[in-house]
């Protein structure tokens, strides 16, 4: 080293500080480009299948279809902002549907048993029951999500039938049928539910300390673990909470049909899941996005109510929603690879 | 006085390897100890230990005297040790403020307090001299500014005691100045440190104190006035390094097998240019975000290339996938063995038959392969490369580091490669297992496979390469040749502070 036959002096200092700008510069790229993916992916469909059903769908701005594209989407936006939850979480919960059966199975027998505020609250604990299970499965016995979920699927969906005896349940109480019916200054009820739910979930995960763990936990399970964060608290919460939130919805669509049945809300994962990843949501976990999760329920129910117009049979609903489904994966998945690109310079 | 932190005894054990040996240390308060020893001594072992991210087997942790259990890295933090650990522990969805404060929000009734936070993330990244916007999230940041997050982080939280793994390994030297004053401030508070550090003249400038690990042991603990660097080296080495015996007639370029022209990857201004000679070893040096690894992955296809080329054997060849670069008989084994070598569920045979070139298998064995025959073959290289193992049925997972690396260097003959890319070869692998796999790829580069071998361990290359090559934030800083391949030359040109220059020495 001593005999070396010349000694370069590397301008280490100048060349790290270019570095440090141009990487800014890439970092405010990236994070750009990706907003502008994720806000795009949920507005354009949002605008266009507006246009559509606007030109396309006769009686699409009536006043009964708005009303009825409000109320459907609400309910779901309620479900789904528990899966936004869950999701963030790199978790997922398929049980959804079979717990909004569940609770609103309860529901109806406590309402006409007891009445409408019982009955609420039977409601209510019967869905954070079922959370607990989904979350003490989850956690305590470490069954991946998926199964886990998928097997309760199937349970809760059997208690359901069980408890109705496979028959379906008159709701008597009109006070209770009259909630998801009524609205307020012209507004639906449901809809007002679904907009202060969602507000509450926003704040929860924007600007609580709670919302930072959950973003840390779906982001980076060691690095979580390793800034002391309860990791399987945070997601026994989780799960406790989108069943909860599946549970209200349950509720308002009890008393939208006013007769419920075990079968109730079937297929309802897919839907949820669905509105969750294309309100740009990233199945890989880190951040939800819970306003983008409200516009996709919104949008869905907007196609849905669009194809009954058009008396397209409801078959077809199925393979528009499948179809939506890959659509926003492959957005999801595109963001992610938009950003990778930035960063190691595929595209200038 | 009784000291901040010690540690008694302290045992810990690996599938394999005994990590620490019976460690005892202790930690004074407002003094700065430094921990150095090579990789593989334990060091980071021992810091997980009092981070609370492992659980010794044996031996006793003691704060301020009294016997105390470190279960999680929650408890960890609330006994008043904050650790600086060398991978980072960001949250890349996460801003740099909210990264900081992870853990340890500032917060009303559950909500944080957002101007709060702001303001005291701004403090503490001008105390590091970080001109951040603090709401920038951290998967936009660069290695170096990353790092500094982590320290910033570790300084956000209350602490009597500071553990620093590394901090200054992708640190430029006006940070690594800055660093050391706020260290030594520290100190003047009254808090204790512990600095984990590879460059010697940080230890000598910096620290108080200074203990050597090697293998799983402390071997040496005095003041850093009563040694220099020489002793000190001979403390981490406990002997001359065991040369492995080079031939030190290297292959010349004239008939170089590998030629790298001006290949640009993504994030590294300047294009790596190199070239290998049949049957030479090439080391790649350098620290974190020095690209090294970048360009093995970029030659194995695995990661885009935006301009240059790559020719074997002077031809030309595209590396748009892995597929193509195995097919043009480029082949490389990772660094993480485990998730990205091994394949756990498979026996050792079809771990090593994996990517096995099927020029010569006829149609149907390439789609059912014949149990005897790779069986024959397993029996063939099990022995030529000494793989422990009884038969060729058994699982990989339950092997050693040392074996499972031999079963991939089989993996690597078996794919009929002519330039094979090596990343950190003897990673966890013991020291015995260590020689024969040197020996081993000794013996693949005389079969004329172009070698390239890509290490963090400067007496690794030191024992193996024909020729290394340096590299800092993508700049090649030095090649050396022959006796000018040393750890001090190493380590010198990995942070830029001495540049050997030219291959004409």
């Amino acid at each position: 080293m001593v005999n070396a036959p010349q000694l370069l002096q590397v301008d280490v200092v100048t060349s790290a500080e270019q570095e440090r700008r141009e990487s800014a510069r890439r970092g405010d790229r990236a994070a750009r480009r990706q907003s502008i993916l994720q806000k795009l992916g949920i507005i354009i469909p949002f605008v266009l299948v507006l246009l559509a059903g606007i030109v396309l769908v006769p009686s699409f701005l009536s006043a009964s279809n708005i009303t009825n594209m409000l109320v459907d989407g609400a309910i779901l936006a309620i479900t789904a902002y528990g899966m936004t939850m869950v999701i963030a979480l790199r978790g997922i919960d398929l049980s959804v549907g079979s717990t909004q059966a569940v609770v609103a199975c309860v529901a109806a027998v406590s309402v006409n048993a007891w009445g409408i505020l019982p009955g609420i609250l039977a409601g209510i604990a019967a869905a954070i029951i079922l959370g607990l299970v989904n979350g003490l499965i989850v956690t305590t016995f470490r069954v991946p999500a998926f199964i886990a979920t998928l097997a309760t699927l199937g349970i809760f969906r059997g208690i359901a039938l069980l408890f109705t005896g496979g028959a379906p349940i008159m709701i008597t109480d009109s006070a209770f049928r009259s909630i998801a019916t009524s609205s307020i200054f012209g507004i639906p009820v449901p809809f007002i539910v679904a907009v202060l739910v969602g507000a509450g979930f926003w704040f929860v995960l924007d600007r609580m300390r709670f919302g930072k763990h959950v973003v840390a936990v779906g982001g980076s399970p060691e690095s979580a673990t390793d800034s002391g964060i309860k990791v399987k608290r945070i997601e026994l919460i989780a799960y406790v909470v989108a069943a909860a939130a599946a549970g209200v919805a349950g509720l308002l669509l009890a008393s939208q049909l006013g007769s419920v049945n075990g079968s109730l809300s079937s297929g309802l994962e897919l839907q949820a899941i669905a509105v969750v990843v294309l309100g740009g949501t990233s199945m890989a976990g880190g951040r939800g996005n819970i306003i983008g999760t409200f516009l996709a329920s919104l949008l869905l129910a907007m196609i849905n109510a669009g194809l009954n117009l058009l008396n397209v049979p409801s078959f077809y609903q199925y393979i528009a929603l499948g179809m939506l489904l890959v659509f926003a994966l492959s957005l999801d998945s595109a963001q992610r690879a938009a950003v990778r690109r930035v960063f190691e310079g595929r595209v200038a | 006085m009784t000291a901040m932190l010690a540690v008694e005894n302290v045992v810990q054990q690996y599938p394999g390897v005994r990590a620490l040996k019976g460690v005892s240390l202790s930690l004074d308060e407002g003094r700065i100890l430094a921990l150095v020893g090579e990789n593989g001594a334990g060091k980071s072992t021992l810091i997980r230990i009092l981070a609370g991210i492992e659980q010794p087997v044996e031996g006793t942790l003691r704060l301020r005297g009294e016997i105390r259990r470190l279960t999680n890295s929650a408890e960890s933090q609330a006994a008043g040790i904050s650790v600086v650990s060398q991978e980072f522990r960001l949250v890349p969805q996460l801003s740099i403020a909210d990264n900081i404060m992870l853990g340890h929000e500032l917060r009303t009734a559950g909500v944080v307090r957002a101007r709060g936070t702001r303001a005291r993330v701004r403090e503490l990244l001008s105390t590091l001299g970080l001109d951040l916007n603090p709401d920038r999230l951290v998967s936009s940041l660069t290695t170096g500014d990353q790092q500094m997050v982590e320290i910033a982080r570790a300084l956000s939280r209350d602490f009597e005691v500071l553990i620093m793994d590394e901090p200054t390994a992708a640190l430029n030297r006006a940070e690594i100045a800055r660093l050391h004053g706020i260290v030594r401030r520290l100190a003047a508070q009254g808090k204790t440190i512990m600095y984990v550090s590879h460059h010697l003249d940080e230890v000598f400038d910096l620290c108080d104190e200074v203990a050597v690990l090697r293998d799983g042991s402390l071997v040496h603990r005095s003041s850093t006035s009563e040694l220099n660097e020489q002793t000190l080296i001979e403390h981490m080495l406990g002997r001359k390094p065991q040369v492995f015996g080079r031939a030190d007639g290297a292959a010349t370029a004239n008939d170089a097998r590998l030629v790298v022209d001006g290949l640009c990857i993504g994030g590294f201004e300047e294009p790596f240019s190199l070239a290998v000679g049949t049957g030479e070893i090439v080391g790649l040096a350098g620290l974190a975000g020095s690209g090294r690894g970048e360009l093995t992955r970029a030659l194995f296809g695995d990661r885009a290339v935006l301009a240059g080329s790559i020719s074997i054997d002077g031809e030309t060849v595209q590396v748009r996938s892995v597929p193509t670069a195995i097919r043009a008989g480029i082949y490389m084994l990772s660094e993480d063995r485990k998730s990205e070598g091994i394949l756990p569920h498979l026996d050792v045979t079809e771990n090593m038959m994996v990517s096995r070139d099927t020029k010569s298998v006829s149609w149907w064995h390439r789609l059912a392969p014949s149990r005897r025959e790779e069986g024959d073959l397993f029996e063939e290289l099990h022995r030529e490369l000494r793989i422990r193992v009884p038969n060729g049925r058994h699982l990989i997972g339950n092997l050693s580091g040392g074996n499972q690396q031999k079963v991939l260097l089989g993996r690597a003959l078996q794919s009929g490669c002519r330039v094979l890319l090596l990343n950190e070869p003897t990673r966890g692998v013991d020291v015995g297992a260590k020689l024969e796999i040197y020996q081993l790829i000794r013996r693949l580069a005389t079969q004329g496979v172009a070698v390239i071998v890509s290490s963090s361990d400067a007496p690794e290359l030191t024992a193996i390469s024909d020729r290394c090559l340096v590299y800092l934030s993508g700049r090649q800083t030095a090649e050396l040749v022959g006796s000018d391949i040393t750890e001090d030359n190493i380590v010198g040109a990995s942070v830029g502070q001495i540049a050997v220059g030219g291959t004409h020495g």
